[in-house]
Order: C-alpha cells, then structure tokens, then sequence
C-alpha cells in the first residue's frame, strides 16, 4: 500500500473488524446485518481515502559534519610544474596575445588545481580520480588511492560500503554514475545473489516507471489465516494483531557501544519522521522519556513484566536471559504479554539451537521472530543469513503460520541491494545496525563482526536535527533503490517479495548451468 | 525553486562562460593528452596508481591504449583479461600442440552474416565478429560518434545511434548506421528508420535492465534536447519497458511496424538477461527479429543507478550458453544470429562468448577506452555537470574538442586491427579457418582457478 496511514488509520482496518465485538455496534444500533456492516466498511473507506496522502520521504542534502578521508590524494611536483609553466610561457606568450588562457589552462575540470596557486596548491578533496592530469603530466603529477579510506571499516563492511552510506545519507538519492559495473564477478554473501527482472512486465501502466505505486509497507505483527464469524455476525476466532510500518525496515538496538542518549533520540525521532520503529534498550528509553508507538523497548526475558512501563510502544522485544541461553523463557513471555497490549517479540541469535527456540516462541504465542546474525552477516557456524533466513521462512511455512508470524532479522544488511535480497529470502523486514552510525559520520574503531564488541564514535557535537535529516536521507535512498529493485521485476509490494526466492538467481546456480561442461570447473560459484 | 548549482553551472557553460577552446589551447591540451596516454601505454612511467577497477584493471586500460596507438598487441601487458574472478577472467582456451597450429594469416575469416532467415531482405554481414553498441547523442558527443561511426564503415561493421535521435552527420556513413528504437522512442523518425539497414529495438540495457534510459539534466544541453524533441536541461529518462508491449504478440506488431516503414531492414532485439532469457530470445525469433542481442549486467552506461549494475539480471558468460541451447533445442539456431555484450572488453573475450554460444559480440567501453577513457565513472556528468574530463561521454562546448574526429577514428582502427589479429592467434591455434568454427565450442575452454588468474 502506499497509502500513509497515520497510526490511528493504520489501525482502522483492524477495528473495522473488531468493532463487531469491541465498538459494540450490535448493542448500540441492533443486529449487526451485512448491510450494516457493508456501510460501516464504506463509511471508513470513505474516511480513508479523504485522509490520502502519498507516502514519501522528505530528503534533503545536508552539509558533512565529519567528512569522510577524501578518495584520492593528488601530488603535484613543484619544479615540474614551474618548469611546465616556464616553458609554455616561453612558447605561448606574446605581449600582443599573452595566451594566459593557454599557459594557465589547468587539467581538471573539477577544481583541484583552481586554487589561486593553482597546482601548487591542489584540493584533493575535488578529485574524482577521473586520472586526466596524471596522464596529462605524468613527469610530476600524481594521483593516489587514499590509505586513510582504504582503512574504513573491516573485512565486510568495507570502504565501498561506507562511502555509499555517506553519500546516500548526505543526498538522499538513489546513486547514479556512468560507466559499468567495477567490482569482481558474483562473489560471497549477498553479492552471490541476483534479482530477476523482467522484459516487458511493470508494476502500473500508469506513470514513467509505475514505481510511484509500488507498496513498501509492511505488517509487523499476526494475520490470521481467516475470519470465523458467528450465526450474528461476530467474530468468534482471532484477528489481525499488528500495526503497518511504511519501509520494510527498522532500527535495530545499536551495536556494542553505539547506544548512546543522543543516538536513541535520533532514530527515535527519525522512526517517527518514516514511520517504522527503532529497537531501543528499555531502560534507555525509560531514562530519556522516549516511550513512543515509533520505539520497540528492548528487555531481558525475565524482566517482561515491566513491559507494563510502556503504555505507547507498539512493540516490545525481549532477550533471552544471560545464563540460561537455551532454555525458553515462557514465563518471561507471558508476564510481558499479560503486562502490555503491544506486540512482544522475540529476539533470538542464530546460534546452535536457534530453530527449537524460534519454535518454542511460536508455541508460546509469539507474532514477531527478530533474528540475529553477527554483523558479517553469519550464525554462529558460519551460515550466512541468506541461507538461514531462508531456513526460518520454510519452518514457519512448514507449520502452516507463516502469515501469523513477522521475521525481522539483522546482521550484514550494510547496502541497499541487501534489503530486497534479505526480503527474497524469507525476512518480512530488516533490521538496521551499522548503517545508523556510517550514516551520521560516524567511526568505527576494530572489528565489525560481533555486535557486542562493536566500538564507535559518532561526530562531536552531534546537531540532531542534522542527525535525523541524515538518517532520514538514508532511508529515503534505501526505500528509492528498493523500488528500482521491485519496478525492475514489475512487484507491486514489498509484502509480495516475502521469500520469492524465484525472484533471484544464485551466481552458483547459473554458473554450474552454464559451466557444467566446460574442463577445469568444479563449481562452487565465483 | 532554487536549481541545484549543478544545472546553474550547465546553463552558464552553455551561455557562453565555457567557450569553445582557442586553436592555441587545443593543440596544447590535446598534444598533452596524446603524447601522455602514450607515454603510459609505452610504459615510459610506471602505471598510475590510482587507474583501473577489478573488470578493467590498469593493464587492461593501458593495453588497449596501446593496441590504440600502434595496431598490434603489447608483448608486457596483460591485455586478455581483467581480475574479476570469475566469467571470462576465469576462463581460457584449451589450444592445441602448437605442431598443429595453422601459419597466422588474413585467410583466416573473421566474418560473419547478420541475416541467417533467407526472407529476402538485405543480406548483410560483418567482416569482423562485432560492431559498436549504441551510445547516443548526448550520452557521448558527435566527435565520438562519428569516430565510431566512420571506423566501422572502414570495417565493415556497425555502430547503432542509441537512443538519441539521428544527427545530421550521420547520413554520411548511414550504410553503417543502426538506428536503435527504445522505449522514450527519442529522435525516432520515419526517415530515420528508413535510413537504416538494421534497426534495433531496445527492450532493457543491461547495466540498468529494467530501469529505462537515463540522461541526467546537466547533459541534456540544447542541441541535445532539440533532436529528442524535449525541453533543454531537463532530465531524461525513458521508461521501461515499451508502453505497447506486454507479449510476444505485441512485440511482433512492433517489428511489423519497421517492416512497413523499411521493408529491407534486418531487425535487432536487445535485451537484458533475466532468469527467462532464454525464453524472451526464442519469442523474439519467432516475431520476426534477424538479430538478438543480449546485454549482460556487467556492460556500460552514461547513467545508472549504482544498485542495478551488479544486482539486477545475470552476467553475459551466464547468459549465452543458456539461450544458445535452448535455441538450438527449440531447432531455430541457425536461423538467428546472437549477439552478446556487456562487460565483453578484449578480443580474448569476444573469442570466449562466441565459444559459449554466441555468433558475435557487440563493444562499447572498449570504443571509449581505445579513445582515452580511464572509466572513473564520471559519465553521468560527474560533480561538475559538464561531463566527461577526457572529452567522450560529453556535449560541452570546450571538453569535446579534446577527442578529434581523426585521432580518434585512427585510434579505433588500430585497436580493431589488434583485435582482429589476436582472434586469429586464437583460432589458428585452435586450427580454425573460420569463426564461425567457434561457435558454441565449450570443449575448448577450460575453467582455471584462482591460482591460474593472470
């Protein structure tokens, strides 16, 4: 749907449905008939579609607070440089035509050497490393990779990510240059992955791409698989328990030591900006007043019953308690449910037993399963999360609830091309970890691979409304790219992604078929 | 509303802040430029640290330079394959004992017919196993597209206009002049069309399959805008796909409409390679087209979005096995020809595609490349919105002058030259007379491992 549905219209379907019971209207106004109720439905539709607006994200480009180390260093010899200027003044100077515009003509086009001493003086900040001067005057002029950002980052989360983060948060578009693909063939991880298109099938015949009508809402919480009704009309079975955020994505508990006040306010307030939720630690949110519907109280299983100190969360994730990593905290669970009407999830770490906990959760009464993967994207055996996405998708299938339960997962999700893979392999919506802190110009210090050890520094004197207008570009450019994505394979929704793994292609796969009979290929994918 | 800074400069340059460059500046800058780029190919300085990417690496760049500038093929450089890891990076030939090997000679035929139907229509070929993907007017400037244009006359090939319209120059070479029909149908004309010994109809690019045609505001400068019949420095962008096309049926009717309008023209279907290439090749056949030309997702662009390059769509080296068998189980092999680009840089390359199925191969980076292009991606416009530093994939008054319609047509006619006598190295050493020999031979290749990567 792209329709934007504030909370209060996000919920009008459910009360649609729950006003045979809750509202009471049979009470009220007699028997509730179908015509009644085929009014009320128009009544609310009519409400509806008068409070319409199109979903959208307001992006705006914003100033770097903590500019990341340029791409290129440029150097420039000094005597080869007088010597070039010398010589072309001898060549070209006439006192009747001086040729100023032949001698000063500088190789950039980009402003490196417009500085008032022009080469003597470049601005390696402007370079594109488009390697035009290096060519022009390879005597004294060169041009190198920065090691500074070479060094951002780790092993998987690399620079290329960073500086796309960057550049995403401070424009909030879709990223667009000449020139083809750069990187190597397929590759790990999600770069193994491919989405389908199509040739000649689009979301709409309406528009330029039809992609203004692509849906990016998704639903956090249960469906039931159908409605049972009583000889009166009432319903008599369960209904829908869940609220509609308007990106398939939120903001996960932040890593390691990145949890600080003032980046709780910030995706609490760019949650509410977009319309999604951010996991916060409960005590955080208690201590700086952020209880909200945008803001999912994160707490320890055995503390559920203080789920009750959050009257306005939609949702409330609770942990496994330290100690007791195996075990299923069921009294935990209900205490939190008997404790707070919102939605309690559960956050459960791909590690060994992972599947048995997912499953006594669900036995339990859980609506909403939150993965977890390290941040390299794996479970603790080295699955990467593609593989057990698509494992937990295909447990719920197999147990016949796969619509009365939502999957977030997180771990490895640092570009936007890995939001619909994650999708395609069975997520509903993705959690967001690293991006949050290289999206404010943050500094990541070590290794990027275990979420507890994770150390960073966010820019000083964080100005948060700067901050918001950041991490709302992001997602705003992640949601644009989402739909490039989706318009490409003609998928009106999102929701419709939901492991449609015919939707992608394995480089493995294709290479084997292509491949098979070729000497030397023992397949395995590039 | 306030323009962004971008199209204030690009409307400056046009009014007259950026002038065309003196006859003095030109022969500096462009004297410069040249005796640089061969310094580096000649090896004179050490390559530049910063040039090159994992499909194009330094080696890859500076060779081509030099084939570029002397016709033949380095001796020190790697000029086969990139460090991709995988695709035509991970593949090479199985020769034979080099006692078997034929003596190297022009005898070896690199040509190859376009139209396989025997329907009556013009019966063109090509005397090499490839000819120039479209780049349009606006996408590169007219030097560049004339260079391409005449060098493939000089060949025997051709080169499609993309989709940019028609410019006025190119009815000089029209005999070598694919008009390419795409969804924004920018510049398309009836005289156009009737220009046209092949017509191409654009379904999708690979580097952006599903995602239209784009041209960024600060590059749509007037002339530009007047021969695509839109409004000056404002962005283009074609829509995906054809708004008439939602079958095979549909599709056909397209191709029936060329017909009438230029009954002789061999057709030429381009689209991308989803999971159903296969598929959309063999109903591309059976509409009517001579030609299908398939882009894989590694090929070039003036503008993408970041995010379709990699992910949307599969490799070309994946995509021609599967659509060459399956074209030969549906019978029709013979009767069509296949074309394969996107991310087919050398002649080791276009060797490799033909051996996996293919009949030729279309280029387009490798054209830019052979004229100077370092591929810093800066097409679209880059942060000064006034296009290409090096002169190519620009319509600015002053940088397209760096690229010379001369220098550059003798550039490409060189590379061509070393490319045509590399793919008879590799087919005598094959024992080949004949490309078409190549075709669809898999049992020649071998797959080679990381520890066997150049």
């Amino acid at each position: 749907m792209i329709i934007a549905f504030s909370l209060y219209r996000a919920n009008l379907g459910v009360r649609m449905l729950e006003s045979t019971t809750e509202l009471e209207y049979a009470e009220v106004d007699g028997k509730l008939t179908l015509d009644r109720f085929s009014s009320q439905s128009t009544k609310i539709a009519r409400e509806t579609a008068d409070s319409y607006h199109r979903y959208h994200i307001d992006t705006e480009e914003v100033e770097d607070a903590d500019p990341l180390p340029h791409r290129f260093l440029v150097e420039v010899g000094k005597v080869g440089l007088a010597t070039l200027l010398a010589k072309e003044t001898l060549h070209y100077f006439r006192p009747w035509d001086p040729n100023f515009d032949v001698i000063f003509a500088r190789p950039c086009t980009y402003g490196v050497f417009s500085g008032p001493v022009g080469g003597f003086a470049p601005k390696p900040e402007l370079c594109v490393g488009c390697m035009r001067c290096a060519v022009q005057h390879p005597e004294f002029v060169k041009v190198l990779p920065n090691p500074d950002l070479l060094e951002l980052g780790d092993s998987y989360t690399t620079h290329g990510h960073i500086t796309a983060i960057d550049e995403e948060a401070r424009k909030g578009m879709v990223p667009v240059r000449g020139q083809g693909y750069r990187g190597r063939f397929g590759g790990p991880g999600f770069d193994g992955m491919l989405t389908d298109m199509s040739e000649i099938v689009r979301p709409s015949r309406d528009g330029i791409h039809g992609r203004e009508l692509i849906g990016t809402s998704v639903d956090i919480g249960s469906k039931p698989m159908h409605l049972t009704f009583d000889s009166d009309g009432r319903i008599t079975g369960p209904t829908p328990e869940m609220f509609t955020i308007q990106v398939p994505f939120v903001f996960d508990l932040p890593p390691g030591d990145l949890g600080t006040e003032e980046l709780a306010r910030v995706v609490t307030s760019t949650a509410a900006e977009i319309d999604t939720i951010a996991c916060l630690d409960a005590s955080l949110v208690l201590r700086e007043g952020l209880d909200s519907p945008y803001i999912a109280p994160v707490m320890d299983a055995v503390m559920g019953s203080r789920a009750s100190q959050f009257p306005n969360a939609r949702m409330i994730e609770l942990t496994l308690t330290p100690g007791r990593p195996w075990g299923w905290d069921c009294s935990g669970f209900e205490a939190a449910c008997d404790a707070t009407d919102a939605i309690v999830a559960v956050r459960i770490a791909f590690e060994e037993g992972w599947q048995d906990l997912m499953s006594n959760a669900i036995d339990a009464g859980a609506k909403v399963i939150h993965l977890l993967a390290d941040l390299h994207g794996e479970g603790s055996d080295g699955t990467f999360v593609t593989e057990l996405f698509k494992e937990a998708h295909m447990m719920l299938i197999e147990q016949g609830c796969r619509d009365e339960v939502t999957l977030i997962g997180a771990g490895g999700i640092v570009g936007a091309d890995h939001v619909p893979k994650a999708i395609i392999s069975g997520l509903d919506a993705v959690a967001l970890d690293l991006p949050v802190l290289f999206a404010l110009q943050g500094r990541s210090h070590g290794s990027l691979k275990e979420r507890a050890l994770v150390s960073g520094t966010l820019p000083k004197n964080l100005d948060e409304n700067w901050a918001q207008q950041r991490l709302t570009n992001l997602c705003g450019s992640w949601r644009d790219q989402l739909l490039e994505i989706l318009g490409a394979m003609g998928v009106r929704e999102v929701r419709r992604l939901r492991g449609e793994f015919g939707r992608s292609m394995l480089v493995s796969h294709l290479e084997y078929e292509a491949f098979e009979d070729i000497s030397g290929y023992v397949g395995g994918g590039s | 509303m306030q323009l962004p800074q971008i199209l204030v400069d690009a409307y400056d340059a046009y009014k007259g802040k950026i002038v065309k460059p003196s006859d003095n500046l030109l022969h500096k800058t462009t004297g410069l430029l040249q005796n640089g780029m061969n310094a580096r190919a000649f090896g004179e300085y050490p390559s530049p640290e910063a040039l090159g990417d994992a499909r194009w690496t330094d080696e890859l760049i500076l060779s081509t330079w030099y084939m570029a500038e002397t016709g033949k093929v380095p001796s020190d450089m790697n000029f086969k394959t990139g460090k991709s890891d995988g695709g035509f990076d991970r593949l090479d030939f199985q020769f034979l004992p080099e006692e078997e090997w034929l003596e190297h000679s022009e005898e070896i035929d690199t040509a190859i017919p376009l139209n396989r139907r025997a329907d009556g229509k013009h019966d063109l070929g090509i005397d090499i196993p490839w000819y120039g993907g479209g780049m349009s007017y606006g996408s590169v400037s007219i030097n560049v597209m004339m260079a391409r244009a005449k060098n493939a006359k000089r060949w025997n090939s051709y080169m499609s206009t993309g989709e940019g319209g028609y410019p006025t120059e190119l009815y000089e070479v029209k005999e070598n002049v694919i008009t390419q029909v795409a969804t924004g149908y920018f510049g398309v004309e009836e005289e156009t069309i009737q220009a046209a010994p092949i017509v191409e109809f654009k379904y999708a690019q690979g580097a952006k399959p599903g995602l239209g045609g784009h041209l960024l505001a600060a590059k749509a400068g007037e002339e530009v805008a007047k021969l695509r019949g839109s409004v000056p420095f404002v962005s283009l962008f074609s829509p995906f796909p054809f708004h008439s096309t939602y079958s095979v049926e549909d599709h056909s009717k397209h191709l029936d409409w060329i017909e009438t309008v230029n009954p002789q023209a061999l057709l030429s279907v381009k689209v991308s390679t989803p999971h159903d290439v296969d598929m959309v090749a063999v109903g591309s056949y059976y509409a009517g087209a001579h030609i299908i030309h398939l882009d894989g997702s590694y090929g070039g662009t003036g503008a993408a979005p970041e995010i379709a390059k990699k992910n949307i769509a599969m490799p070309i080296e994946l995509a021609i096995p599967k659509v060459h068998k399956f074209l030969q189980k549906e019978g029709v092999r013979d009767k069509v020809t296949l074309i394969a680009s996107g991310g087919v840089r050398t002649a080791d390359d276009i060797a490799k595609a033909i051996a996996l199925g293919a009949d030729g191969c279309v280029l387009g980076t490798t054209d830019l490349v052979g004229m100077g292009c370092t591929r810093c991606a800066n097409c679209e416009g880059g942060p000064s919105g006034r296009g290409c530093p090096w002169g190519l994939t620009t319509t600015d008054i002053e940088l397209q002058e760096w690229v010379q319609q001369d220098w550059a047509e003798m550039r490409l006619d060189n590379l061509y030259k070393a490319m045509q006598w590399r793919l008879r190295d590799i087919l005598r050493k094959l024992a080949m007379d004949d490309v078409s020999q190549l075709r669809g031979r898999t049992d020649l290749l071998r797959y080679i491992g990381k520890e066997g990567v150049e």
